[in-house]
């Protein structure tokens, strides 16, 4: 039985812990939502009737919020259908409660029952209506009933998640290819700050600012993510044609990225950029899917397909497994790793154009620590970090997991220096989990 | 495994009353607590934790709970709180931004999901974003009493003082501007004259404010005064003017009053300091929350004056050794 279990346990490995976190956090983000729709706007009428009467004197209000809007005007239908008077309808800030209010005592009216939606109950507005607007009388305030949902489980928080580790996930594809032909880049994140830099450093310069073409922000965005290409192809030369290891190349670019970004941006952050630019980063034009994680899904498809059809993914596991054994075989080693290298570059050039998309600006202080949590959500996804071991699935589910703690511990209210030793703790425990797989 | 079991578990039962009926009316607005979602520039530094702790002091005060975050200098760490704090639906959000220039796209979400951002320490002035109100150090009057304490302790003899400057920052800009305008109103009262003969570039560091100091009184070797923009460039203009063997001859004015900051007022080693009041910052936007809740209209800019601090408040201060 504990046998079953554990192999149970060991085969859906990540994906499974994934889920755990989704269902653990689903459980402790329950929380009340305020409803929207014809039947909680009726409901709203229908209690104003049933506890203020049929002649009761009524001012509906609803705040700025998106989930509030129609609401003021579903509720002023019904009433309207049932033959009572709205004294006033506010859509907007407490300010213009207060005005709604003030206006409503003045004119001597009586004012029986304030329906508003969830947010705008919350105002103080109306917590001391008694002192503040003696004229008005006492009425009551009279909210939609609330239903359970957990913070975590709405779609727009889903979308949210996908959207923050897009960047992260877009830079795992590259770091995977890496790992799994046995080396590690740690230039990743000091490249998406370059690439970031350059990108708007390029449309401030170069294609016009803020009134740049699309034609011509499609070029810096190249133009970058080339540079970027040309920084990894460097790495990947040093690499195989110098045989130093990885880790010292890459961390050596790490510093050289980080050092020529912050020349160029001067340390300030460049943000003389059109707002058309922020399309790719805060876009959502299919089925409401952020751009950023379609993006995102095309090119993990296309890597997924990479590492199983083609002779590229299959030299690249042969490679990482054992790269002796891979150049007796008469594969092209060296050629392999300078794409895995070019690859890994190349992504982080475009996290850093998206990065730089989704913030309108480009900082040199981007992307700082991004090569750790890169790492982290391939290592986490099952990749072995001696290589030959992966797999680009694995490496999606490892990045949204550590989207998934991150977000799950901001919404729990979990402070920040918590947060890494948690994050940290799962990561341990997730790989934990993988070793006791392989030893299965 | 049994405790997934019961995870599950407590996921239906919790799932299973919100089935009933949609509408009734919990009159009182009071019962449910608000909250306030706070991203601060970071937390390593004393002065933001202070505002983060009399935030959740004042604000469960005011009824309400508040989150605070450190955005750790990443503005992207930055967008992702915010966005998670929109998706928690909170009352309010405060802000000390990481850049005031890359905020902006991020504020705007916060703007179009109809929740009230207040900022707190560093403003954001760019275009196309709306703050209920910014909350900072009236850092124009602060430079000011600087220039006060300065011609204070100059007395009937005036003399040359030098400007540590941190031109980057629009709050050190701000103190220098203040700073000038009294010197020069004093000149131009007639009287000693107090001539500012140097402004280098201090860094706001101590290293760099060293340097400049050195080099201001290389150039000026009558200089009598220093004003550095913070503590840590006042505390490098003092290693200079030790160095030099004139920390007889020159007076130091600091600015910020951090502990290093207060204790070398303590210690004689500076004059005095426009002491910021980043508890006071915590609080007001609490009550800037509260007053824009109550449907009240508030400035644009709501700034805390500073104080001067001299020896003789350092004596009285119990924080000090």
């Amino acid at each position: 039985m504990k046998n079953t279990l554990v192999r149970a346990l060991a085969d859906h490995g990540i994906l499974l812990v994934l889920l755990l976190l989704c269902l653990f956090f689903s459980v402790v983000t329950y929380s009340e939502q305020s409803p929207t729709g014809a039947k909680a706007f009726r409901g709203v009428a229908e209690a104003v009737f049933e506890r203020a009467g049929e002649r009761a004197g009524v001012l509906i209000v609803a705040s700025n919020q998106p989930s509030d809007s129609g609401f003021a005007e579903g509720v002023e239908r019904e009433m309207v259908r049932r033959g009572m008077s709205v004294l006033g309808v506010v859509r907007g800030e407490p300010k213009d409660a207060r005005d709604a209010l003030v206006r409503v005592s003045s004119e001597g009216a009586r004012l029986d029952a304030i329906a508003c939606t969830q947010s705008a109950g919350a105002w103080r507005v109306f917590s001391d209506l008694g002192s503040d607007f003696p004229a008005l009388g006492a009425p009551i305030v009279i909210l939609p009933q609330s239903y359970g949902w957990p913070n975590f489980l709405k779609a727009e928080n889903l979308l949210n998640i996908s959207n923050q580790i897009a960047v992260i996930a877009i830079m795992a594809i590259g770091m995977t290819l890496v790992i799994i032909s046995g080396g590690i880049d740690l230039s990743v994140g000091s490249l998406l700050a370059l690439s970031a830099v350059l990108v708007s450093w390029f449309i401030r310069d170069f294609a016009g600012g803020v009134n740049a073409t699309i034609f011509g922000m499609l070029w810096a965005s190249i133009m970058a993510i080339f540079i970027c290409g040309v920084a990894g192809a460097f790495s990947g030369f040093l690499i195989t044609r110098f045989a130093i290891p990885p880790f010292i190349v890459t961390l050596a670019m790490m510093l050289v990225a980080s050092g020529i970004a912050f020349t160029l941006a001067e340390g300030q952050s460049i943000y003389q950029i059109p707002d058309s630019f922020v399309w790719l980063g805060r876009g959502a034009d299919l089925m409401k899917l952020p751009n950023a994680v379609v993006l995102m899904i095309f090119l993990y498809v296309l890597a997924h397909v990479l590492m199983s059809r083609m002779k590229m993914g299959r030299y690249l596991y042969a490679v990482g497994g054992n790269d002796e054994a891979a150049r007796i075989s008469g594969l092209p080693v060296k050629r392999v790793l300078m794409f895995a290298y070019i690859s890994s570059a190349s992504l982080a050039g475009l996290g850093g154009v998206v990065m730089a998309s989704q913030l309108k600006s480009g900082s040199a202080t981007y992307g700082n620590m991004y090569e750790l949590y890169v790492i982290a959500a391939v290592v986490v996804g099952g990749a072995s970090l001696s290589g030959g071991v992966g797999k680009m699935m694995g490496t999606l589910i490892g990045a949204f997991t550590i989207a998934v703690i991150q977000n799950g511990m901001n919404l729990t209210n979990v402070e920040s220096y918590t947060q890494k030793v948690v994050l940290g703790v799962v990561i341990l425990g997730a790989v934990m989990l993988d070793k006791f797989r392989r030893q299965k | 495994m049994m405790k997934n079991h019961l995870a599950i578990l407590a996921f239906l039962i919790s799932l299973f009353p919100s089935c009933d009926e949609p509408v009734v009316d919990p009159t009182s607005s009071g019962k449910k607590k608000g909250m306030i979602g706070v991203s601060l520039l970071t937390l390593d530094n004393p002065f933001f934790k202070i505002i983060g702790d009399h935030v959740a002091v004042e604000a469960s005060k005011s009824g309400y709970d508040a989150l605070v975050v450190s955005a750790d200098k990443d503005i992207a760490k930055q967008g992702n709180q915010v966005k998670d704090f929109i998706v928690k639906k909170v009352d309010a959000i405060v802000l000390s931004p990481c850049d005031p220039k890359s905020i902006v796209p991020i504020i705007q979400e916060a703007n179009a999901a109809g929740i009230p951002v207040f900022t707190v320490d560093i403003p954001c002035q760019e275009a196309g974003v709306k703050i209920v109100t910014q909350i900072a150090t009236d850092n124009y009057g602060g430079g000011k009493e600087a220039a006060k304490a300065m011609i204070e302790v100059l007395g009937a003899a005036g003399g040359k003082v030098g400007v540590i400057h941190f031109k980057q920052a629009q709050s050190c800009i701000l103190r220098v501007k203040g700073f000038r305008e009294v010197i020069d109103a004093h000149n131009a009262g007639g009287g000693s004259k107090v001539e500012i003969v140097s402004e280098l570039e201090g860094g706001g560091a101590k290293d760099i404010g060293y340097k400049a100091a050195e080099d201001a009184l290389q150039a000026n070797p009558d200089l009598r005064g220093f004003f550095a923009i913070n503590d840590p460039s006042a505390l490098g203009a003092r290693a200079a003017v030790e160095k030099a063997a004139k920390a007889d001859q020159v007076v130091i004015i600091g600015f910020d009053g951090m502990p290093e900051g207060k204790q070398a007022i303590k210690e004689g080693k500076i004059y005095a300091d426009p002491i910021q009041f980043p508890e006071q910052m915590g609080v007001q936007v609490v009550q800037a929350i509260v007053r824009h809740s109550k449907g009240e209209t508030l400035p644009a800019e709501i700034l805390i004056p500073t104080r001067l601090y001299r020896k003789a408040d350092a004596d009285k201060d119990a924080a000090l050794k």
